[in-house]
């Protein structure tokens, strides 16, 4: 667990919290419903990314209470590294205070606003600090926190401090105008599809309306980390490039080598080259003086230079076979098809890698899905602006008659589609939905189109053999009938002519490739013994 | 003797089908394609007739097994009908085999009774008989009288039909006239056809049979297979059939069906056509002899006019020159002559027209 220790080494502060106050719907502190959907996110995938960052198989329980009419108790609890007593209040106390937004790494959080978010629309909504319990190391920390929005500062109660052998951090918050609700937008759906994707995880929810719902894990492999590498130039915002600015303002004096060294593939030529396309930036200037105008002229110049595209193999997708396992573990479908991509890029230099899974019949009816499409960005669950996202869209405008899927709305299938990412390309802050970038859109269409051709496959196959018992059945009806004024005309027995009738359509309608309209019946002609007490219907 | 035969033919139907189904083959019968693409004119005989298209109905294939079994369940019904030497219509026999086919199926045999027309078809064909040997009748429609003698088999009893002594109403034409009935005397020169029940009427009040000694016939329209059946049994006795007709698309239709036969049931061939029946009448060139029908000639409709243009199109029609001639001035004219018009001067006139037409043979083939 040396990995643990280190990362906090990172943290950086930042006063943006009176910001985002004002803006809750940035972070999805917005309806009812979502907000608390957004919560238990917030709360679930810092819980993942510390058990997977620490190399721990996560055990995450998500306890819900009703308090009152929508006023909720939520509990997140995973077994993951606990926190130490000296970062416990900015993890959860300071907006953009994390270990995550400062490195370019493929991770399910991305700014580092998710816990201190939940802390900051916890104590709007009720005027209540947020509890966690934090195991490091063996000390136990039950400790209060609360943000002062005018400093983006946490205020810290400790409350005790003692031994433990446990390791792992409960946030314990509470929120009111809220609403829990069974909805493919409820925490139940976040959760499940959270599981889905993480395979190694275990998750337990304790639903207020329908009691202890468990999501098992399917494998024991924790998947591989992804590495860190620095930030594109191509995947920054203005805002990213003052945050960094402003982070590196100590290290570096001169804007210009704070490029090259915080960011990846930015050499002394591409500083000069910058120099001329945006002569009216200096960028001899310290970082920390860098405006906000000033950052998007450098940002706009960012992309009328010819850049190296950053390297793919920080990329860590799913898997096929665990996306496979965990669809058979959580749905029990008919039949799953996945395909993965090779790792493209899009804007020139971001790269990234698509894959899709379509799940078929069985337990997908069951679960009352019909032509829904999952979209997953790292990992992470997108429950809203379904709408806008280019995932959705992609899937949507695929041609799904040519796959024996008509009405797609209709069918008992389950689109998952996962895009990988350094810098997933968002519509907004809330990321919720992913943005059309074309080269994206692409792989999209091109892997849900790949994974639709195995159903299409199964399906005519299904289909044939369906056709063959339809066949079988329809000419069987007839048998009795026939049989009777057969027998009626040639002064035979009834039931011996049943009999063998019924033994002729059983051979021609059996076996691969049977149930042919023209080929005859290829039975031998042996006599049939007359065993007239037989026969009969099927 | 005849019902003998016909029992034979569907026993061994049966008999054969039930052999393909020990020699562990689904059952299977031969019948012959029946559409427009398989109906041919045959110049030898003069009428239509099917081609030699066969088709093989089978069992064992979704599409056919249940009319397959259908028709299975006619020849076993209508076998018991010759059986029991009783007679009924396609009706009667819908309603004979409108039973649930069992308490696990919701379907009866039979639902519609157009299902069962195109079946008794087949069995006609497939098997070389007439759905009056099978005892199923149809309706009546014709009407007969003149100097013929008819001995009548039926419900138990002979009977003895002088067709001289039907008074007003003539002798109805049943639906069969092979089974069951015997042509005991005949002494007619010819045999005349009138479209129209009301021609029929007037000419059998002047008592032209009598006076002309023919067989006066009126199909009431379009003929009837029994009607059919009646000619061409009475031009196999060598009598000419003289044919009086509207001078319109309808009177054509009925006449070339009396000749040649109709497309829908080309497969009855020779048996239901009398080639050598000829037109008298009522013709365009009419107009030109009797001056009054100039002015009782009316406006053709629409389908007179396409009714004429297809009749050119038909090889079995456009081999006759008068033919082409005659259809030509009804499409330049564009007009038509009832044969009711003929009364149009005098009530009598009929005859005389009738008389003049046949001793000048002035008739369209």
């Amino acid at each position: 667990m040396a990995e643990s220790d280190n990362i906090f080494a990172q943290f950086k502060e930042h006063s943006v919290a009176e910001f985002f106050k004002k803006n809750q719907q940035m972070l999805g502190f917005s309806g009812k419903v979502r907000s608390l959907t957004t919560v238990v996110h917030e709360l679930v995938t810092n819980s993942i990314d510390a058990c997977e960052e620490a190399g721990i198989l996560p055990e995450i329980t998500v306890n819900l209470e009703e308090l009152g009419e929508e006023h909720y108790r939520l509990t997140v609890q995973d077994n993951g590294p606990g926190i130490p007593k000296t970062h416990v209040g900015k993890a959860l106390g300071q907006m953009l205070a994390g270990t995550k937004f400062h490195r370019y790494i493929q991770q399910r959080g991305q700014q580092g606003i998710g816990a201190s978010g939940c802390c900051m629309f916890s104590y709007l909504t009720t005027g209540k600090p947020t509890k966690a319990v934090s195991c490091y190391k063996g000390t136990r920390y039950d400790l209060e926190v609360l943000i002062d929005f005018k400093t983006n500062k946490p205020l810290l109660n400790m409350i005790s401090e003692s031994p433990t052998d446990q390791h792992g951090l409960t946030v314990i918050s509470e929120y009111k105008g809220v609403k829990h609700e069974q909805s493919n937008k409820g925490i139940f759906e976040y959760l499940r599809r959270t599981a889905l994707v993480n395979p190694h995880a275990s998750i337990t929810f304790m639903d207020p309306a329908t009691g202890k719902i468990s999501l098992p894990r399917s494998t024991e492999i924790i998947p591989p980390k992804p590495f860190e590498v620095k930030p594109h130039p191509l995947g920054i915002s203005p805002h990213d490039l003052l945050e960094t600015s402003h982070q590196y303002s100590t290290e570096y004096r001169k804007l210009s080598s704070m490029l090259q060294n915080a960011f990846s593939r930015v050499s002394s030529a591409k500083v000069e080259e910058l120099r001329r396309m945006v002569p009216d930036v200096d960028f001899d200037k310290n970082p920390a003086q860098l405006t906000w105008e000033e950052a998007e002229k450098v940002v706009k110049g960012f992309g009328q230079v010819k850049w190296i595209a950053p390297a793919t193999d920080s990329l860590v997708p799913i898997g096929q076979a665990q996306i496979e396992n965990s669809f058979k573990n959580i749905f029990s479908p008919e039949l799953v098809v996945v395909t993965e991509r090779s790792p493209k890029v899009y804007k020139g230099g971001i790269p990234f890698i698509v894959e899709a899974g379509i799940a078929y019949g069985g337990g997908i009816a069951a679960a009352g899905k019909q032509g829904e499409v999952m979209r997953f960005a790292n990992k992470v669950p997108l429950l809203f602006d379904t709408s806008g996202c280019a995932i959705t869209e992609t899937v949507k405008a695929i041609d799904w008659n040519r796959y024996n899927l008509k009405n797609f709305d209709e069918e008992p299938i389950a689109v998952l589609v996962n895009l990988a990412s350094v810098h997933i390309p968002y519509t907004g802050a809330g990321k919720q939905a992913v943005a059309a970038e074309e080269e994206v859109e692409n792989e999209i269409r091109f892997a849900v189109m790949e994974a639709a051709r195995g159903i299409q496959r199964y399906l005519s196959g299904k289909r044939k053999a369906h056709d063959i018992a339809t066949r079988k059945k329809l000419v069987e009806r007839y048998v009795e009938q026939l049989s009777a004024d057969l027998a009626d005309l040639s002064g035979g027995k009834k039931d011996r002519i049943v009999k063998r009738l019924n033994q002729i359509i059983e051979d021609k309608y059996a076996g691969p490739g049977a149930g042919g309209e023209d080929d005859e019946g290829s039975a031998t002609g042996t006599k049939p013994e007359s065993d007239d007490s037989e026969g009969g219907d099927e | 003797m005849a019902e003998r035969a016909t029992l034979k033919k569907l026993e061994d139907m049966g008999t054969g089908m039930v052999k393909q189904i020990d020699a562990g083959d689904g059952p299977t019968f031969e019948t012959v394609l029946r559409t427009k693409s398989n109906t041919i004119y045959d110049e030898g005989i003069g009428c239509l007739r099917t081609g030699d298209k066969k088709e093989l109905r089978k069992f064992l294939s979704m599409a056919q097994a249940k009319t397959f079994m259908q028709t299975v369940a006619i020849a076993s019904k209508t076998r018991k009908f010759v059986k029991e030497e009783l007679h009924t219509s396609i009706r009667g026999l819908f309603y004979q085999l409108k039973f649930s086919l069992g308490e696990d199926l919701d379907e009866d045999l039979f639902s519609e009774q157009s299902e069962s027309n195109g079946l008794i078809e087949d069995l006609e064909v497939a098997l070389g008989i007439k759905r009056e040997d099978l005892n199923l009748t149809t309706d009546r429609k014709g009407f007969v009288a003149g100097p013929m003698t008819i001995l009548d088999r039926f419900g138990g009893e002979e009977t003895l039909i002088d067709l001289e002594k039907q008074g007003r109403s003539g002798w109805s034409i049943p639906s069969d006239v092979d089974n069951g009935m015997d042509i005991k005397k005949l002494d007619a020169d010819y045999v005349l056809v009138v479209e129209k029940d009301a021609l029929w009427q007037r000419l059998n009040e002047d008592k032209f049979w009598k006076k002309e000694n023919c067989i006066l016939v009126t199909p009431k329209g379009q003929s009837t297979r029994g009607t059919r059946r009646l000619l061409r049994k009475l031009a196999d006795r060598k009598l000419p059939v003289y044919c009086l007709m509207d001078c319109d698309a309808w009177g054509w239709y009925i006449y070339w069906t009396i000749k040649t036969g109709s497309m829908n049931l080309a497969y009855l061939g020779r048996d239901f056509a009398v080639p050598e029946a000829r037109f008298i009448g009522v013709t365009m060139s009419d107009i030109d002899e009797f001056d009054f029908l100039q002015k009782l000639t009316i406006n053709a409709k629409e389908v007179d006019i396409k009714r004429a243009e297809e009749m050119l199109g038909y090889p079995w029609i456009n081999r006759h020159p008068e033919w082409v001639k005659e259809l030509k001035m009804v499409l330049k004219t564009k007009k038509k002559i009832e044969q009711d018009a003929l009364q149009g001067q005098r009530l009598t006139f009929v005859g005389e027209y009738i008389n003049k037409k046949i001793k000048k043979k002035d008739w369209l083939p």
